[in-house]
């Protein structure tokens, strides 16, 4: 083709020839109107609380705990259509930016306080009030952590519920790492102290030759809830990792704390406990079945599954051990439902989370020994069969008593806010790279950044 | 009609059919060009700029309602931020070890694989396939592999020394992880060198070779300097794609099995897209994640400016620039 048969090359300039500046120019002609359409449509919608059509309601939870025929129970029970979302804190915190947030979520008592204080949960005290299925008289103690009065946790109206829960506090014992010690396993009627248990795992904890035999005591779930362990403790003697006010931390000012934060530094220290230098690749709860662990310091929920092929009929159960003598054994988890305040159909919510505490599902729960009901009329469904099982039971019945009371969680930071700055400062304080004081600073550090982040955004509100 | 005006009407009626096909034809042009000119304002101009907004307030994710403007602080912190420069260290440190080595096994690679060799097909498969592996299940295997009980990389080195129990996550997480990228970036990188390989006329090397160089001077002489180009390439791609990277050193953290909030990594994996991502998700710190992101983009822009800048003296183009 010659030059003067190209008709761009030849077209009067500016009419056919696409310049750089036509281009962008149409461009962005082009997407000015993409990102314009879908708001000038959003902007012609009309505010309604409640969606047209047949009611659909979005649960965020783990497919683990509600699968398929849950799903499929409530939507026959309630007629209302349920879409399932995996549980993720990213997209949950992804899904309330977009402005889009599920109806239901499944939350852990750490991070009711602050999402109660950022508004995001809508109050059910009038749903509870009026509800058949749900008694606010027969709700198990553990629903405290979702009461609040708008400054506090514990007391005030509802804004969930536990779908079961557990006195997290409490040990398992393999028994075969204590009979190769030649140490005997514990009582499971007298509960034993913090120190007593530091010892006890210094004698069953083993290694050869560099590689793990058996961990000596494992907690905290690979120390994601290390705040939670070390609150239950300070609880005892009625402290706080926190200020009265909740804005600071106070580690190295207060000595209790400290004392506190120093025993589980030096289970990580002493190599009893997983740890960033002798990690293990698995949950802590996949390793005792594994026969790794001497002693789990985890809730009654894992009783369910504490037996495996390999552990079975060498388990104990055993009472939570106590800081000071003052005993107590509350959930640290708290694992339940909240309806988000920006939900378009509340009702629908309502009617689905009502069935899942309250019907038959909740009562399948109760059946399975997954947890301690959320109800108190549906404790006598837990099972008693084997003979572990009664154990269980046994053990349980007393640590009940011991449950009634509700941890502080701090309401301006996030549940992980704690354990991750805990996780970051221990491998290199463990390494020797900085002190045990300098360890702690930085935890302050840390931690006082993002409350003081976390009270300045409250204080907008 | 006069004489004198028809020509001035065939000339403006002309103009007119020209200006509706002209019209027509840029139509035409931006309707084929429209899905990507969408995807592309939808998905990152907007995000870019709402980010940049985001970066000069106080947003945490569910303060839209009440969201403040705070100016430039969350970039004079950021530059303040000891987390925030100890990942940056890191990732420099990634960086300048991960690409150097990485462009120069996919180089080798395709040098390999560019000659005559027996199951040239089958080879090409298997350095290909890390590349189409997903980054999760790559991480899976590098931590089987490496796993201090029974892992196979142990399991070598016992065999020349019993009893070797080297926990490689913990004691060598960098190492671990730079090796992981090079391995996961070779075959795709490969089969760009390989095209530009084959984009050289063979005319070049076989003139050198009756020259009498031989084939490491045939290498070095010739096809280095007319592959430069996809060298270039290849070192900007890495440098960015290194600055960016976030999911490897999380999946690698001993103990985890996927990527949430808390996550945390070795400190020598401690990467700046982690750490806004810490920003974001943990401490809900929307405003100050954007504006860390906004300056590692000012870095990429920098580094690939230099490099640009720099390609001048040792990128051959085979024209004249």
């Amino acid at each position: 083709m010659s030059a003067d048969t190209k008709p761009s090359l030849n077209a009067p300039h500016g009419q056919l020839r696409t310049t750089r500046r036509r281009l962008l120019a149409g461009a962005g002609a082009v997407a000015a109107a993409a990102a314009v359409a879908p708001l000038a449509v959003a902007c012609q919608q009309q505010p309604t609380s409640k969606k047209s059509g047949p009611a659909k309601v979005v649960v965020m939870t783990d497919s683990h705990e509600f699968g398929d025929d849950d799903r499929k129970l409530l939507q026959d029970t309630t007629k209302i259509e349920i879409e399932l979302v995996e549980a993720d804190l990213t997209r949950l915190y992804a899904m309330y930016a977009a402005g889009n947030p599920p109806d239901i979520f499944r939350v852990q008592a750490a991070g009711i306080p602050q999402y109660i204080s950022r508004r995001m949960l809508k109050d059910l005290q009038p749903y509870f009030a009026n509800s058949k299925v749900l008694k606010i008289d027969d709700l198990a103690p553990a629903n405290n952590f979702y009461k609040s009065d708008g400054k506090k946790v514990g007391t005030g109206d509802l804004y969930g519920m536990v779908k079961d829960w557990s006195p997290d506090f409490t040990l398992y014992a393999y028994k075969k790492p204590f009979a190769e010690a030649g140490v005997t396993v514990p009582s499971d009627s007298q509960p034993l102290t913090y120190d007593e248990l530091a010892a006890l795992a210094k004698k069953v904890n083993k290694k050869q030759g560099g590689k793990r035999t058996y961990w000596g005591f494992v907690h905290s779930n690979n120390d994601q809830w290390i705040d939670r362990t070390a609150m239950n403790m300070l609880a005892e003697k009625n402290q706080s990792l926190y200020s009265a006010d909740f804005s600071k931390l106070v580690i190295a000012a207060n000595p209790e704390t400290l004392k506190v934060v120093r025993y589980l530094f030096d289970l990580a220290k002493d190599d009893v406990h997983q740890n960033p230098l002798d990690p293990s690749p698995n949950w802590m709860g996949a390793d005792f079945n594994e026969g790794q662990i001497a002693i789990l310091q985890y809730g009654f929920w894992y009783s369910a599954m504490a037996e495996s092929d390999k552990t079975k009929g060498n388990v104990v159960f055993l009472p939570a051990p106590t800081w000071s003598g003052v005993r107590r054994d509350p959930t640290m988890t708290a694992t339940g439902w909240v309806i988000s305040s920006q939900t378009k159909d509340p009702d629908a919510a309502w009617a689905v989370f009502e069935q899942y505490m309250g019907g038959k599902p909740a009562q399948d729960r109760a059946k399975s020994g997954w947890g301690v009901p959320g109800l108190k009329s549906m404790y006598p469904l837990m099972p008693q069969e084997t003979p572990f099982q009664k154990q269980v039971q046994k053990v349980l019945q007393a640590e009940l008593k011991q449950s009634e009371f509700t941890l502080a969680f701090n309401p301006y930071i996030g549940e992980e806010t704690f354990a991750t700055s805990w996780k970051k400062h221990l491998e290199p304080a463990l390494k020797g790279s900085i002190s045990f004081d300098k360890f702690v600073a930085n935890i302050e550090a840390d931690i006082n950044t993002a409350i003081a982040d976390g009270k300045r955004i409250a204080g907008n509100n | 009609m006069s004489a004198a005006a028809r020509p001035i009407a065939g000339s403006s009626v002309r103009a007119v059919a020209w200006r509706r096909r002209s019209a027509r034809r840029a139509l035409t042009f931006y309707a084929f060009l429209s899905p990507w000119l969408v995807g592309f304002a939808l998905l990152t101009a907007l995000p870019l700029a709402v980010a940049l907004l985001m970066s000069f307030t106080d947003y945490d994710g569910f303060n839209l309602d009440r969201v403040g403007f705070v100016g430039l602080e969350n970039y004079t912190r950021a530059l303040a931020d000891p987390d925030a420069q100890h990942a940056l260290q890191r990732t420099l440190i990634l960086m300048v070890t991960v690409v150097p080595i990485g462009v120069g096994v996919q180089l080798a690679l395709a040098l390999l694989l560019d000659q005559r060799l027996r199951f040239s097909g089958l080879l090409r498969t298997i350095f290909y396939l890390p590349h189409v592996i997903p980054v999760v299940g790559g991480a899976w295997v590098w931590k089987l592999f490496t796993d201090p009980n029974g892992g196979l990389l142990n399991a070598i080195i016992g065999i020349f020394s019993p009893d070797t129990y080297i926990r490689w996550l913990v004691e060598y997480p960098t190492v671990v992880l730079s090796v992981f990228v090079i391995w996961a970036a070779a075959g795709g990188g490969m089969v760009i060198f390989l095209a530009g390989l084959q984009g050289i006329p063979t005319e070049y090397r076989e003139a050198a070779m009756i020259d009498g160089a031989s084939p490491w001077q045939v290498t070095r002489f010739v096809t280095l300097p007319l592959l430069s180009p996809v060298i270039f390439f290849q070192v900007v791609v890495g440098v960015i794609a290194t600055l960016q990277i976030l999911q490897q050193p999380i999946l690698l953290t001993p103990g985890i099995t996927g990527i949430s909030p808390g996550t945390v990594p070795p400190r020598d994996n401690y990467v700046f897209v982690g750490h806004a991502y810490n920003a974001i998700f943990v401490n809900h710190l929307f405003g100050y994640g954007a504006a860390l992101l906004w300056i590692l983009f000012a870095l990429v822009l920098l580094l690939t400016l230099v490099l640009f800048r720099t390609s001048g003296r040792w990128v051959f183009y085979g024209v004249q620039q």
